[in-house]
């Protein structure tokens, strides 16, 4: 099976600092993947080169069989790349359903469903993840869990066959996140979504939940191993020293 | 079905309003005039506010559309009169011109200015119009600052009394038509998806982007749009109204200024914010004329940035907020 996103020795610097360094991976349709790695370690970079925000200075990115490297953000979207962010940005001023239906307008379905099937959409996604009861608010003035969430909508009614998470899970209860996680496992499977899971700590909930672990350490991929078998790598334990990963042995 | 005919629910207000102005226009005497005012006033708010009320972005060098717009009306009465028999078809040629020389001008700067985010737009946008004024002036192209006064050539066309009629009455509803055309638009744009692009880029440009939207091409649909709009607006409410123009009456910043308190008073992005903005901003400006004559703008900036700033959504913005969840909730977006 060829895989849905191959990175080729990826590099982006700012300036004398290199955030993503020589960077492979590859990730398969429908895998679900955890990324993890201390703050600072080039998760958010990796993503905002993956869907276009920055540009690498070196290496390839190729997509779906096609090569995205220099393709504008905008254009990379309807190819089937979704995201979160990490600090939550929704469409303040318009209500929840307007910024999930613009995740749908403006997807993989773009150019297909207009306002009407894209709000439609909308609804069938705030059903799916819970948000009814807020879903004619205004999105700025959801409290940060509940940003977190409608992005993840937002990102879901792009249908689409990547979905990047920047930390979706940041600030939720850990019987929430258990939820969450398996929530989004579901969907993902029965829409085959890969997921790229990225979190700082190694959370039990997500790393448990991944079939494969990424480790990230200043701007380098590390580790790229099964679950089990990441968590056990020595170098993981010294990068979490301090942070004894949670949910082994304690 | 009816819930399609329902979504244009919210002009019944913004058409309601111009015509409660026409109608007290014509069979309140002396009121004409002010009436007039006023509906030009609804127009450019509604014109502007499709750029910057809806795209967020703040053209200081607005009214060089405005300004251009009155050249295409100008331009084919003093060239056309002299063509037998082309009659009312000539201000439809002045109105196509206007529109296609202020679109020309807007992709103009557009293609280069639009390229700049926020703020750096803005102080782009800041010369265009005594940019655009110098060089008429400077190249003594189109009667260089001499302007050019076709009265002669419209009394030449019309008769005199056909001529009068037009500018003192007919100029000013064309004016109306426009500002319908204005609140139609924006109501449309709204309900598509280009509503929804321009809501999410006025938002966040960056995460609208990563959302698969070609923010660029909707800033720029936005802006031609609007920046025809007003030059067909100016070409009837100046053009066709005084039959002269001077560049710098019509390279003026002060209507740009205009512009943008009238929409950032009534409510910038909603469809009835131009006209509570126009009326607003109107009334007052023609009352301070009156009762301070000399000092409207004094007293009338502190007021203005006072509002601004208490009521950052303008009035209709507060106004929608009221009336969420009752039956008016249909007719005011
Ligand atoms: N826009 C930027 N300009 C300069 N440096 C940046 C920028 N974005 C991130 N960095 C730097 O790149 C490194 C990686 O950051 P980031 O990708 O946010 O890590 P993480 O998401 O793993 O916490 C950090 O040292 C950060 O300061
Ligand atoms: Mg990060």
């Amino acid at each position: 099976m060829a895989p849905l996103l191959r990175l080729e020795n990826v590099t982006k610097r700012f300036g004398g600092l290199v955030a993503v360094d020589r960077v492979s991976l590859e990730i398969d349709p429908g895998e679900f993947i955890g990324i993890v790695g201390p703050n600072g370690s080039g998760k958010t970079t990796l993503f905002n080169v993956i869907n276009g925000v920055y540009f690498p200075e070196e290496g390839t990115i190729v997509f779906d069989g096609r090569d995205i490297t220099r393709l504008q953000p905008y254009k990379r979207a309807p190819l089937g790349i979704g995201r979160t962010f990490q600090i939550p940005r929704p469409f303040a001023s318009a209500t929840v359903r307007e910024n999930i239906a613009v995740g749908a307008m403006f997807g993989t379905l773009s150019g297909r469903v207009g306002v009407d099937e894209s709000l439609e959409i909308a609804d069938q996604t705030i059903e799916r993840v819970g948000l009814q009861e807020h879903k004619d608010k205004a999105a700025g003035s959801l409290t940060p869990v509940e940003k977190k969430l409608m992005e993840i909508a937002r990102a879901l009614a792009m249908k689409p066959k990547l979905l990047l998470m920047d930390e979706a899970m940041a600030g939720m209860h850990p019987n929430d996140i258990d939820q969450m996680v398996a929530f989004i496992k579901e969907i993902a499977q029965e829409e085959k979504i890969a997921v790229v899971s990225m979190v700082e700590h190694i959370m039990r909930a997500v790393v448990g939940m991944a079939e494969r672990v990424i480790v990230l350490h200043q701007g380098a991929k590390i580790v790229d191993a099964p679950t089990k078998e990441a968590l056990e790598n020595p170098k993981v334990v010294e990068i979490y020293l301090g942070h004894p990963p949670e949910g082994q042995g304690c | 079905m009816s819930s399609k005919i329902a979504r244009y629910y919210p002009l019944i207000p913004v058409y309601a309003a111009y015509l409660i102005l026409f109608l007290i226009g014509r069979n309140v005497t002396g009121m004409w005039q002010l009436m007039a005012m006023l509906v030009f006033y609804c127009a450019i708010g509604q014109a502007f506010n499709i750029f910057l009320g809806m795209t967020g972005y703040v053209d200081f060098g607005y009214v060089a559309f405005m300004g251009i717009g009155t050249y295409g009306m100008a331009l084919s009465i003093s060239h056309l009169y002299q063509i037998e028999g082309l009659g009312m078809w000539v201000i439809l040629i002045g109105a196509v011109l206007a529109i296609l020389m202020s679109g020309a001008l807007s992709v103009a700067v557009g293609a280069v200015a639009l390229r700049l985010r926020g703020a750096y737009f803005a102080i782009a946008t800041i010369g265009v119009n005594e940019g655009f004024r110098f060089l008429i002036e400077g190249a003594k192209i189109w009667g260089g600052s001499e302007g050019i006064i076709f009265s002669g050539q419209f009394t030449h066309i019309f008769g005199r009394k056909t001529a009068s009629l037009i500018s003192t009455t007919w100029a000013d509803i064309f004016v109306i038509l426009v500002a319908c055309l204005g609140a139609f638009v924006t109501l449309r744009f709204m309900l598509g998806k280009i509503g929804y692009a321009l809501m999410a880029l006025r938002e966040d440009e960056d995460a609208a982007k990563v959302m698969g939207i070609n923010v660029t091409k909707y800033k720029i649909i936005a802006f031609i749009t609007s920046a025809s709009l007003v030059g067909l607006v100016a070409a009837f409410a100046w053009g066709l109204k005084l039959t002269y123009l001077f560049p710098d009456e019509i390279f003026d910043i002060s209507y740009t200024v205009e512009c943008i308190i009238i929409v950032l008073l009534g409510g910038a992005g909603t469809l009835l914010g131009p006209v509570a903005g126009a009326l607003i901003y109107g009334l007052s400006k023609y009352w301070l004329t009156i009762i301070l004559p000399g000092f409207q703008l004094l007293i009338f900036a502190p007021i203005i940035i006072v509002i601004v700033v208490a009521f950052p959504e303008g009035v209709v913005g507060v106004l929608k907020r009221r009336v969420r969840g009752t039956v008016l909730e249909k007719f005011i977006v």
